[in-house]
């Protein structure tokens, strides 16, 4: 009917997962959705023609480079611009005295700058933006700023940051969220177990390590409107904060997802956005700003180290009668999508299981690292490294099958997850078990390691 | 000496975010004169293949080619707001949305073809809209056209919120998501008991996505989970001291390659949503969190050893070997 994507790309290209239908009336199940057809980017993506926002180019167009603090906890005493201003081929320096609107965001809670005032809390934190006619002297430029810090001491785990004489890294204290899930009578419940096992689990940090790092490019439009095309995961989220700091209304901001190279959560909140729109405004140039690895290493948002103390009871016949856990979140300088994370995880400890009697408290606390935020996984990741662990120590101490034994405790209809929640349909936890034991079953290379399983 | 083991991994992931957070999507539909599709929605694909998916959805909705809608996504002046593409909600949310202004297009398209054709059960396939009868069928195309000509409105905007109330902040009780994902997988290991280095031979993963709209975006998603996953229990570790960063580049960040990629053996169980579109939920996340346990589970089985640290690399592998050694010796 009409020329299909893919042949407008190459000619004609026999997609093998359509199939087409013949005339009867009777519809098969369903003709597209199950199968699997060409991914619509794919073409653009191997042939390299997918545009991504460091591939745009303007005429006039400027190269943005971000100073970040390079120290972890200090006082800013004094920023000296006028050495980076004097430089050929400078466009603009900015500092926080040169945001128009309000200097402060946050996708949570609004407790970031977007430039930084008096103290800087990580060391990737932005203190000044450079535009320049190229990288090279936007790089130079923003290496001529000087900035005076009196540093202070650093708080770098969050037992430390929940410390009585801990340092503050902001003023209201480290603690960002407490929250507590309480189901049953933990204290009953261990009481009918025979055996338990109690653990502490340390998760580190990882990075995103998308294949393209944070990247964008913007412009005043030919309506007089700000334009920013980035590699991003909500728009519109993007938007709402950086209205607020360019002090422009949402309607007269677009954001446009660029082909955007992976973001796995690193790009759920703002990341060069804000910083892009300020150096449009005070240049009426476009603007783009591409990090480069070490700078996105150095300054983005990261998975969570979390800390997870735990304690699991079973009863003689291998059910689960009680957990209970303490986890504390390392969301270091700001608090992002944070303490979320936290709670999620916190939520998430007891696993895909029903134990009657559970209490979990979880902590978000800031420090003086990089900030931790949503990453892949956000927060379940870490309760999943626990629970696995204690599951499988408490199936060998009762002499069960590890597999056996979560296919005994696994949530079914009716049974309650540990924040109270049932669900009637929809349960595929016994069933993705069920089918690695079918293939354990059927393949003694992998049945050598359970001959137990029956 | 090399020893090797199995482990076990699953996990449930609550999906959309919960907590009382806003979790809406949006999506408009637009039939041009001439039969062609116009979808719009603020969504994002950065990668993982939602874009496909919809298509897939809105295509098999109209009875017309996937590859031939035209879909336009996130874009501040020009789509409807659909939140983020996080919390593995997508195909979930946003895919609730595309269904739902298909349908709404379709059943004003359908009222039309009814008139012409009379009415009866009217079929949208292959670009057509066929009666029982097969003398008496309209093209898409002219469907449109008649549409057009006579004002009727096709286009169409639809709207899925799944917000969920914040469970109660003393107790954590309350109906925290709006669905859950579910998984397992198993991971065979190789531990070479000299270097403490682990090689992960073989994941086999069985995933509950309630529907897989595309099989192969579904394994993909499970083969990308699967290495970040393992890169996560194994190598991958960005080391902070004093707030002040050690491993700065990729260089000192050590990331799997496709020569440390196992064998994935991606099983797609589908236990349908009642609420998912066609019964479908995420797998974006999901694919990735049962794999660093289950390999943590796979070391424990072959060395004896529980590693309560992340992550297993062959520093911290050794040095727990050489202290179960000590152990032993002093027992």
């Amino acid at each position: 009917m009409f020329p299909l994507r893919s042949e407008r790309f190459q000619g004609k290209f026999n997609n093998p997962g359509i199939q087409r239908g013949d005339h009867s009336v009777e519809k098969e199940e369903f003709t597209c959705v199950g199968h699997s057809v060409l991914k619509v980017d794919a073409l653009d993506k191997v042939l390299g023609r997918a545009v991504y926002s460091e591939d745009m180019t303007f005429p006039n167009m400027l190269h943005g480079k971000v100073l970040r603090a390079g120290v972890p906890h200090a006082i800013i005493e004094n920023i000296d611009i006028s050495a980076a201003k004097a430089m050929k081929g400078v466009a603009c320096v900015l500092t926080a005295k040169d945001i128009p609107g309000e200097n402060l965001f946050g996708i949570a809670f609004q407790d970031q700058w977007a430039l930084a005032e008096e103290k800087v809390r990580y060391i990737g934190e932005p203190v000044a933006l450079v535009a320049a006619k190229n990288e090279e002297i936007a790089r130079d430029a923003a290496k001529a700023i000087k900035v005076t810090y009196k540093e202070l001491p650093v708080v770098t785990n969050p037992h430390e940051g929940l410390g009585e004489n801990a340092p503050k890294v902001h003023e209201k204290g480290n603690l960002i969220l407490h929250s507590k899930t309480r189901k049953g009578d933990v204290e009953e419940g261990f009481r009918q177990a025979h055996v338990i096992v109690e653990n502490t689990y340390k998760t580190h940090v990882q990075d995103h390590a998308y294949i393209e790092t944070e990247s964008g490019v913007g412009k005043v439009d030919e309506h007089g409107n700000l334009v920013v095309w980035s590699a991003n995961q909500c728009p519109f989220r993007d938007r709402r904060q950086m209205a607020v700091v360019l002090g422009l209304r949402e309607n007269q901001i677009r954001v446009i997802r660029a082909t955007t190279g992976g973001a796995f959560g690193g790009k759920d909140d703002v990341t060069v956005e804000i910083h892009i729109g300020l150096m449009v405004l005070a240049t009426e140039r476009p603007v783009r700003l591409v990090l480069d690895r070490e700078e996105s290493f150095l300054s983005q948002t990261k998975r969570h180290a979390i800390e997870m103390w735990t304690r699991w009871g079973a009863t003689r016949e291998g059910k689960l009668c009680a957990m209970e856990g303490k986890v504390y979140g390392d969301t270091g300088a700001y608090a992002g999508l944070g303490p979320f994370v936290v709670k999620k995880c916190g939520i998430h400890l007891s696993g895909p299981y029903y134990i009657p009697h559970v209490k979990v408290d979880s902590y978000s606390v800031y420090t003086n690292n990089i900030m931790a935020s949503a990453m892949r996984g956000f927060g379940v990741l870490q309760s999943s490294v626990a629970h696995n662990a204690q599951m499988d120590e408490l199936a060998r101490r009762l002499n069960i099958n590890p597999l056996q034994f979560r296919l005994m405790n696994a949530l079914d209809r009716g049974l309650s997850t540990a924040t109270g929640q049932e669900f009637q349909a929809g349960i595929g936890i016994k069933a993705t078990l069920e089918k690695l034991k079918e293939v354990v079953m059927k393949d003694p290379s992998l049945q050598k390691y359970w001959k137990e399983l029956r | 000496m090399k020893k090797r083991g199995l482990g076990v991994g699953c996990m449930f992931y609550g999906i959309g975010f919960g907590f009382s957070r806003q979790d809406i999507s949006a999506a408009t539909i637009e039939i041009c004169e001439d039969g062609s599709v116009i979808v719009r929605s603020g969504e994002v694909d950065y990668g993982q293949g939602s874009d496909t998916i919809f298509c897939q959805m809105v295509g098999e909705e109209l009875g017309i080619p996937y590859d031939s809608i035209q879909l336009i996504t996130a874009d501040t002046f020009t789509t409807p707001n659909a939140g983020p593409t996080t919390a593995s909600r997508v195909t979930y949310v946003t895919g609730n949305a595309m269904v739902k202004a298909a349908r709404a297009v379709k059943e004003t398209m359908q009222s039309v073809a009814e008139d012409i054709l009379g009415e009866g059960d009217l079929v949208f396939m292959d670009g057509e809209i066929r009666s029982e009868y097969p003398d008496k069928r309209i093209s898409f195309r002219d469907l449109a056209k008649t549409c057009h000509a006579r004002g009727v409105q096709i286009v169409e905007t639809a709207w899925q919120d799944i917000t969920t109330k914040d469970v109660d902040p003393e107790t954590g009780q309350g109906d925290a998501y709006a669905t859950y994902g579910w998984a397992s997988q198993l991971a065979e290991v190789e531990v070479d008991t000299e270097t403490g280095r682990v090689e992960v031979l073989r994941i086999i993963a069985a995933h509950d996505v309630g529907k897989a709209i595309n099989p192969s975006n579904v394994e993909g998603q499970i083969e990308g989970g699967v290495l970040q996953g393992m890169g996560y229990a194994l190598t991958e570790e960005i080391v902070q001291e004093g707030g002040y960063l050690k491993t700065g580049s990729l260089g000192d960040y050590m990331m799997p390659t496709s020569m440390d990629t196992p064998r994935i053996d991606s099983h797609i169980v589908e236990v349908a949503d009642p609420d998912g579109p066609y019964g479908a939920k995420g797998v974006g996340e999901p694919a990735l969190i049962p794999t660093a346990p289950a390999i943590l589970n796979a070391i424990c089985d072959a060395l004896d050893i529980r590693v309560t640290e992340l992550p297993a690399n062959p520093e911290n592998i050794k040095r727990l070997i050489l202290e179960k050694g000590k152990e032993e010796e002093a027992s």
